[in-house]
């Protein structure tokens, strides 16, 4: 693993790490047990508040997505399964052991993909309002299409946060060039089927991993009953609503999230005890 | 030169429901016995443009009141058997939007037979905002393109054993057309530009390249189009590998021309209705041009009045003039606006004239496609001089 020099628009404590081919922006944070934190459609920029609490008693490592922030997009990555897979060797080139593995939004989708393959590195999961399974049926649309949305509107309801006004135009180009990539990425892995991987919702049976699914209850884009729908798909998985909260639970309740993350985590050592 | 005719067939009863004219708006607003009734003026005035010495160009949209062609080979296909003399040019067909490329061949290949070869097909990129009907993913699309590209020119003109394709985008057991075209070993190819690297691509490959409604961008499009051509062919590029698009309203009397214009302004002014989270789904761009949009805020892409300055967003029909969208007036005064803009990017050998346009209705379209192909068509041959060739060898 090599630190290179941080550049506008990326975290503290960001490395790049080489797996295979793919060079990866990697954020490290903190000491403890290991934690794989997924950020999803906006970036592990967007993660900064709950990063610094897990950090606190963890060792938080949180990837950009290739395509997304500063790492590679390999010409050969179209699909969610790609990054998973990826992701597997990602652990074994660091040989972490007992992993928490926590996603929101897409990157749950990430993390779910990852339980159903391979949990052989993975101790607990936290699937924050993920993606994944299917988000409409035929003219029922259950998870709200933010490609038919305009980008004012997608942030708003994104959140129940109020959303700080910006002129884009004034922004750094490092700053610009993230936000590009990350919805060019967003769009490869999630454009057509929406949101989904068709066939996960088949494989969710295998996942293992104690898993606790967390959702906003005030989610506008994937709501609470998606949310119930996907949770009772994952065997023994806990649901927990956190109250005045949106899509990006990172956002809007990173305090609620970090104590269900942390409460989960004790029950788990508990009960294995 | 070479004029050809152009519409883009609107069903401009819907330019009065506000809102957006395209993606979004309810098809309950579309009368079909009146849209049958338009398609047919319209067909109609193709027939008549055929009559006159034109040659046709079709294009083709989706989910839009602005355009009711919804495949270029249907609506060709009509005419092929229409009309007599014109040339018929797709421009075009969205390949990367298209499911599966074999049957554009297929399509191709048979209006090519039925109109004994005029077919010429124009394969296009097409509009940032079509794929949002086609579901086709906007990230690597012009990979997706040109797989698209090269498997229909096989097609078109395999002259061995019936073949298989197995590429990143497409898999076929077995393709042959049944028929295969007349023109050999393809009809005529054109892509469209505007940029001069899109140009420099297409003059590789020898293909017309076409500029829609770019006013002076035309002269670095077609500046890196002759560049790249003398290049890559050793001889200068002939005026036939160049085509330009405008509007056209002509009248013996200057009035009756500007009220004309005025009707067909409503293409540009339904055109631009479309609501902004579809004008570029993010991958369609390039990151670097997106961080380039994004830096230069919206007016960075407007056309430009001759003085440098963006067209404003309710230009008059002069100012469409100045900035060489429109060709508007008398037969004298629209071939010199057309000769001043020929001159000023540079030259080129196939107009594409929108001689009916937004509401502009049949009798007054009529009156326009006769009075330009009676005084001002044979003028144009003027302008454009086909044999560079000629001359280039004569100096070597």
């Amino acid at each position: 693993m090599n630190s290179e020099a941080t550049n506008a628009g990326t975290l503290s404590g960001t490395h790049f790490v080489h797996v295979g081919d793919v060079r990866l922006e990697l954020l490290i944070k903190g000491e403890g047990k290991p934690v794989l934190l997924l950020h999803g459609m906006d970036g592990v920029e967007a993660l900064t508040p709950l990063i610094d609490l897990l950090a606190a008693t963890h060792k938080i490592y949180a990837p950009s997505h290739p395509g997304f922030g500063g790492s590679d997009l390999p010409r050969s990555f179209s699909t969610v399964d790609d990054i998973a897979y990826f992701y597997l060797d990602l652990l074994d080139q660091l040989d972490l052991r007992d992993v928490l593995i926590a996603g929101f939004s897409f990157g749950g989708w990430v993390a779910a993909e990852m339980l159903v393959k391979n949990s052989g590195r993975l101790a607990l999961a936290v699937l924050g309002a993920p993606f994944g399974i299917e988000t409409a049926h035929r003219t029922d649309r259950r998870v709200l299409d933010i490609f038919m949305c305009d980008g004012g509107t997608v942030e708003r309801k994104s959140q129940v946060t109020p959303v700080p006004s910006h002129d884009l135009a004034t922004l750094p180009e490092e700053v610009l060039e993230r936000k590009v990539r990350n919805a060019e990425a967003t769009m490869l892995y999630g454009w057509s089927p929406y949101m989904c991987n068709p066939k996960l919702r088949h494989r969710l049976h295998r996942v293992t991993t104690p898993t606790l699914v967390l959702w906003g209850e005030e989610d506008a884009i994937a709501p609470l009953d998606f949310g119930r729908d996907y949770a009772a798909l994952i065997p023994q998985a806990v649901f927990e609503a956190i109250p005045n909260c949106g899509h990006r639970i990172y956002v809007d309740s990173p305090e609620a999230a970090a104590r269900s993350i942390d409460s989960f985590a004790q029950r788990a050592v508990a009960a294995a005890a | 030169m070479k004029v050809w005719q152009f519409s883009e067939q609107a069903y401009h009863p819907a330019f009065e429901v506000p809102g957006p004219m395209r993606i979004t708006l309810p098809q309950h607003h579309c009368d079909p016995v009146e849209a049958g009734r338009l398609i047919n003026r319209y067909l109609d005035e193709y027939v008549l443009a055929d009559e006159l010495g034109y040659n046709i160009m079709i294009n083709e949209h989706h989910a839009a009141a602005t355009c009711m062609s919804t495949s270029c080979m249907t609506t060709l296909a009509i005419l092929a058997r229409q009309t007599k003399r014109a040339r018929l040019l797709a421009l075009g067909i969205p390949i990367g939007n298209r499911a599966n490329p074999v049957r554009v061949a297929e399509e191709i290949a048979m209006a090519d037979v039925i109109s004994n070869g005029r077919l010429e097909v124009g394969l296009v990129k097409g509009a940032a905002y079509e794929v949002f009907m086609s579901n086709r993913q906007p990230v690597r699309f012009m990979d997706r393109y040109w797989e698209a590209h090269d498997l229909i020119l096989e097609a078109l003109s395999n002259t061995g054993d019936n073949f298989s394709w197995d590429g990143e985008f497409f898999n076929y057991r077995a393709v042959g057309l049944w028929p295969r075209p007349i023109q050999q070993p393809m009809p005529p190819i054109w892509m469209t530009a505007s940029s001069a690297g899109s140009a420099a691509q297409q003059a590789k490959l020898g293909y017309v390249c076409a500029t829609f409604l770019s006013g002076a961008v035309a002269r670095s499009v077609f500046a890196s189009y002759r560049k790249t051509y003398q290049e890559t062919h050793g001889r200068p590029a002939s005026d036939d590998r160049l085509g330009y698009l405008g509007l056209v309203s002509v009248a013996n009397d200057r009035e009756t021309a500007f009220q004309r214009a005025e009707q067909m302004k409503a293409y540009f002014t339904t055109a631009a209705r479309l609501d902004p989270q579809f004008r570029n789904p993010a991958g369609f761009a390039s990151v670097k041009d997106n961080v380039r949009i994004l830096k230069a805020g919206p007016n960075a892409v407007r056309p430009r009045l001759r003085d440098g300055s963006p067209l404003p967003s309710n230009p008059t029909i002069d100012q469409y003039i100045d900035a060489g969208l429109m060709f508007v007036g008398t037969p004298d005064e629209v071939f010199e606006q057309i000769s001043r803009f020929h001159a000023e990017v540079g030259g080129f050998g196939n107009l594409l004239m929108m001689g009916q346009a937004g509401t502009l209705g049949h009798a007054e379209t009529v009156e326009n496609l006769t009075l330009f192909s009676r005084e001002v068509m044979p003028r144009l041959a003027e302008l454009s001089v086909d044999t560079p060739d000629i001359r280039y060898e004569a100096f070597a």
